[in-house]
């Protein structure tokens, strides 16, 4: 045997054929190979040799490709499978434990999962939106930065810079009436050029998108408004009127009067229903409608003005291979080289922002759309993960104990050949059937939490579509899968540890002393979910506070009504007519629900200038409509007693911030207005009540009074306690008569001021239900070792009862342990939340006393709760006849 | 629906396998088809129709003791089975049924010819 055939293609052979067929097929080669090499040489029967390798390469002689090796694997996965299933058959209440609680926990989980997938939806139907950013403004270093930025800014970059392909500005100011053939559609909007089409792939139903808004009065509607004004009629070409109001899409309560515009022509309508953006409008008007309105003095020209820097957006489209950072830098020399000298922008910079990341993005004011900021979407992944964690810890320390009980199937197993790795993959074949039962829960519990959260004040006021879809499916799959793993790998890889010769041998040299691990993290849930209870009892304690809160007005069945234009005199002598109407006042706005206005005054003598003085303009009814009492002097003067707008009323914050010694002091006295530039005289002093947010600050603002008619805004209609709705439908009957063609609004006073703080109410609501979530995780875990501890000791607890120990001697034996650990998580937890409450509560304004009976009632919540958790097991083992425990095998 | 299924190699191979009888084994089975037909035949070829028609049955095979002169790899024998046999015979039959069709003018090389 001297000759030896090419290595190489001896091994390749070995390598690609059948197993079953190698040695016989390799024998014919060999036999072959010799043959040819007697009689035509080596090198002639190396080639032969090769030739007939690579001639049986080929489908019926190649092993199949998944080889033999996967078909055994498969055999195990099986085996793996069937043995996972059974036991989670056969201790049901452990499996019940494990997937109900990685249910909920994946439930919260895929909720965040949907409002962020929602949320990353937003402005992808850009076609160039990889390239398409927003240009923002910083005023100054360390402040918020604005979505707006001054009009020419996106114009004079395209001109100074050779990035852009297209750009555009949105600028504010159209908010008013459309009118069509008397019919009317209430609508807000920017002004914009064609451009806009370039940059947004906002496509039109009707019109054509490359001349679109290139003329001067035109306009583009949107399918809805378009749909209100013309019903099915083709709406281009057709000539509509606009009166400006002042209508703005940052506050939905500004108006102004009316104002013609004159006609527009409709040259497009925009299907936008369907798409998800951050840029809301119902009109879009041609910018070069502009010029006209400015020569009438309709509207300020913001063509070369650089310091109106809240009223116009900007976006740019760079061309394609520019970074942005090589815009960001661009855009900081251009913000140099134009606010440099500039004496109230001195710092002014601006940064750009990719449309992609607008929702959810960092924080800026002037938003076209109410959103929640990053942040929030930070916060609520993360309560979502700690309860995830809490989940797989439940699963981890019930595995971990329970394998103490499946360590002879683990040593059979390892005498029979399985390898750790083997067991590993069993284990975690065990938890990945864990985490899919789960699964089908947690889609079920998500369905049901959904519409809870969807109900939330602040949600509703952010359109979420939280619907299911296949790729979010998909991803629910792998998300679960993660779990799976994560969950089962640490008790896998524990497990799978065992010696085989120690796993075969009696469990009983096992102690219930090696749970040190599994008692740490019991604690550490603990401590998680009192943190939690005490937080989101202060929170809710809060909001009581709030809604309790003595403003110092008395607002019960006071009914607010807006004006919505209408003479306030008409309406108010209208409704006093009606049965049931105690009194009626006039105001500017609602105090304490948000909106607020100022004034500054001026010491005519010293010139002392007092600054951001709270105003609120109303009747002289107002004062006595709300309880208000007078201090000093006299209210407000009543319509048709001289000049109104000589006197003031202010509270008693004011005269000592005006700085006067008493309130009586300050009567007679006169103070300059600085912007209306007369003076006035203070002709009474009122007692001090709240007119800003509670949230605002702890203080009760300097206010001041004054009767302006002309800037009333809101009826308040006081009515008696009986039948309060009836009264209520005669005055909508009432303002039916007057005929404006508004439909009629109310709000009662006391409702308005409760949503001021629903916001707080829904943040307490979300952290209380993560709490429930968390302390039931807890429970269950906690469940999950008390069923095992006494399981594992049923035989001990027959034997203490046969020798005579009382039922309870036993309890409390059975539940020491657990006990200690639910002491140390509260004594843990205690001061920790102490902490961490006091923190975001010193920071508050109008807050609670933190009080130690947060702590306590958390603390007895948590306790009952485990005690009643572990006392079902412990009593019931204690009962247990010692005939059946000693037989317990 | 084909009762058998059987290929011209595969036939030839199965026919060879007959003649072999107690000594058919891959090099053999090669040799014999080389030297009787006048034809190349590669191992891979010939590999792939034997576990064809293993599969379908046709054939069996036991593998023999290591031989020295294989660098100790035994040696696969094949026989062929009854189905084997019946597929031989179906094919043969409806070979010759098919002859027996043919008009005899048809084969009339002088008229094939014109």
């Amino acid at each position: 045997m001297s000759h030896n055939p090419p290595k190489i293609f001896l091994k390749f052979f070995r390598w690609f054929c059948h197993p079953r067929l190698k040695k016989p097929i390799e024998g014919d080669l060999m036999e072959l190979y010799e043959e040819r090499v007697k009689i035509d040489g080596k090198r002639k029967a190396d080639l032969g040799f090769i030739k007939d390798v690579l001639l049986l390469f080929r489908p019926s002689i190649i092993k199949p490709a998944d080889g033999t090796y996967r078909i055994n694997n498969y055999g195990m996965l099986k085996n793996y499978f069937k043995v996972g299933i059974r036991n989670t058959l056969k201790y049901k209440m452990f499996s019940f434990i494990n997937v109900f609680g990685l249910a909920v926990a994946m439930s919260v989980c895929m909720l965040i999962i949907l409002m962020l997938a929602d949320q990353q939806s937003s402005d992808q139907f850009h076609e160039k939106r990889d390239r398409i950013y927003r240009v923002l403004g910083k005023p100054f270093k360390g402040s918020v930065p604005y979505a707006t930025t001054a009009y020419p800014t996106t114009n004079e970059l395209k001109k100074e810079y050779p990035l852009f392909d297209q750009v555009v500005s949105l600028r504010f100011g159209v908010g008013g009436e459309v009118t069509f053939n008397q019919k009317n559609a209430e609508v807000r909007g920017f002004f914009t050029d064609n451009s806009f089409f370039d940059v947004f792939s906002f496509s039109l139903v009707e019109g054509n998108k490359t001349t679109a808004l290139s003329k001067a009065r035109t306009i583009v509607l949107t399918k809805e408004k378009a749909y209100q004004l013309f019903n099915t009629e083709n709406p281009i070409g057709k000539h509509v009127q606009f009166t400006n109001k002042g209508l703005s899409i940052l506050n939905p309560d500004s108006e102004t009067d009316p104002v013609d515009w004159g006609l527009y022509t409709v040259v497009g309508v925009i299907d936008n229903e369907n798409l998800k953006s951050h840029l809301t409008f119902d009109v879009l008007v041609s910018s070069s409608s502009l010029a006209t309105l400015h020569e009438a003095n309709l509207i300020d020209d913001l063509t070369q003005n650089w310091d109106m820097t809240t009223d116009s957006y900007g976006y740019v489209v760079l061309k394609e291979g520019i970074s942005q950072r090589k815009l960001d830098h661009s855009l900081v020399d251009f913000a140099e080289r134009k606010y440099a000298d500039n004496e109230d922008l001195p710092e002014y910079t601006y940064f750009s922002q990719s449309i992609t990341r607008i929702t959810p993005g960092i924080v800026v004011s002037n938003e076209i759309k109410f959103r929640l900021p990053e942040r929030a979407y930070w916060v609520l992944s993360f309560m979502a993960v700690i309860i995830m964690i809490m989940a797989c810890v439940n699963y981890v320390n019930l595995s971990v104990a329970r394998s103490l009980s499946r360590t002879r199937e683990i040593g059979v197993r390892k005498v029979n050949g399985a390898t750790r790795k083997n067991l590993v993959y069993q284990f975690l074949t065990e938890s990945v059937i864990t985490v899919m039962f789960s699964l089908f829960m947690a889609v079920f519990i998500l369905s049901i939490i959904k519409e809870g959260f969807m109900n939330l004040w602040v949600i509703e006021h952010l359109d979420f579509n939280l619907n299911l879809s296949g790729p979010l499916y998909l991803l629910f799959f792998f998300f679960a899968l993660v779990v799976g793993v994560l969950a089962g790998i640490y008790p896998a890889l524990i497990i799978s540890r065992r010696e085989p010769v120690s796993a075969l041998k009696s469990d009983a040299s096992i102690s219930s002393g090696k749970f040190g691990l599994q008692k740490v993290l019991n604690v550490s849930q603990f401590v998680v979910s009192l943190l939690f209870i005490v937080t989101s009892i202060v929170i809710y304690k809060q909001f009581k506070h709030y809604t309790a809160f003595e403003y110092g007005f008395d607002a019960k069945n006071v009914v607010n009504i807006p004006l919505q234009n209408n003479d306030y005199e008409l309406l108010a002598h209208e409704f006093n007519t009606v049965g049931g109407v105690m009194k009626v006042s006039a105001c500017e706005y609602v105090p304490a629900t948000g909106t607020e206005s100022s004034v500054d005054f001026v010491h005519p003598k010293t010139e002392e200038e007092h600054k951001e003085l709270l105003f609120l303009s109303c009747n002289e009814q107002f004062l006595p409509n709300l309880e208000l009492k007078m201090v000093a002097g006299k209210g407000l003067p009543a319509k048709g007693s001289g000049e109104l707008d000589r006197y003031v009323v202010i509270n008693e914050a004011a005269t000592v911030k005006l700085g006067f010694a008493n309130p009586q002091e300050s009567i007679g006295e006169f103070f300059l207005d600085k912007s209306r530039k007369n003076m006035v005289e203070i002709i009474g002093v009122v007692e001090n009540f709240r007119a800003s947010l509670l949230i605002g600050g702890d203080e009760i603002r300097p206010l001041v009074l004054q009767n302006r008619e002309e800037s009333f805004k809101y009826l308040n209609v006081k009515i008696s306690d009986v039948n309060p709705m009836e009264t209520i439908s005669n005055l909508e009957e009432k303002w039916e008569t007057i005929g404006s063609g508004r439909t009629f609004e109310y709000d009662f006073y006391e409702d308005q001021l409760a949503t001021t703080h629903k916001a707080v109410f829904d943040v307490a609501s979300v952290i209380g239900y993560i709490s429930f979530l968390a302390i039931l995780i807890s429970c269950l875990g906690l469940l999950g070792m008390a069923i095992y501890n006494t399981e594992r000791r049923t035989k001990e607890i027959g034997i203490r009862k046969v020798l005579g120990a009382a039922e309870i001697k036993i309890v409390l034996g059975l539940s020491r342990g657990f006990l200690k650990l639910l002491i140390i998580s509260i004594v843990i937890a205690a001061p920790l939340s102490y902490l961490f409450n006091t923190l975001w509560l010193n920071n508050f304004p109008n807050r609670v006393d933190f009080g130690i009976g947060s702590i306590i009632l958390g603390s007895a919540v948590l306790l009952t709760l485990g005690l009643i958790t572990i006392g079902s097991q412990t009593i019931r083992a204690s009962r247990k006849n010692p005939v059946e425990s000693l037989k317990y095998e | 629906m084909k009762k058998f299924q059987l290929g011209e190699f595969e036939e030839v191979v199965m026919l060879t396998v007959g003649i072999l009888y107690e000594n058919a084994y891959g090099v053999s089975i090669k040799k014999e088809i080389e030297t009787r037909l006048d034809r190349k035949v590669s191992v891979g070829a010939l590999q792939s129709a034997l576990r064809r028609l293993e599969d379908k049955e046709y054939l069996r095979s036991h593998d023999s003791d290591a031989t020295p002169e294989r660098a100790g790899r035994p040696k696969r024998f094949y026989k062929i089975t009854a189905l084997g046999k019946e597929a031989m015979e179906h094919s043969k039959e409806t070979r010759n049924a098919l002859w027996d069709s043919i008009p005899e003018v048809a084969l009339d090389v002088k008229f094939a010819k014109a």
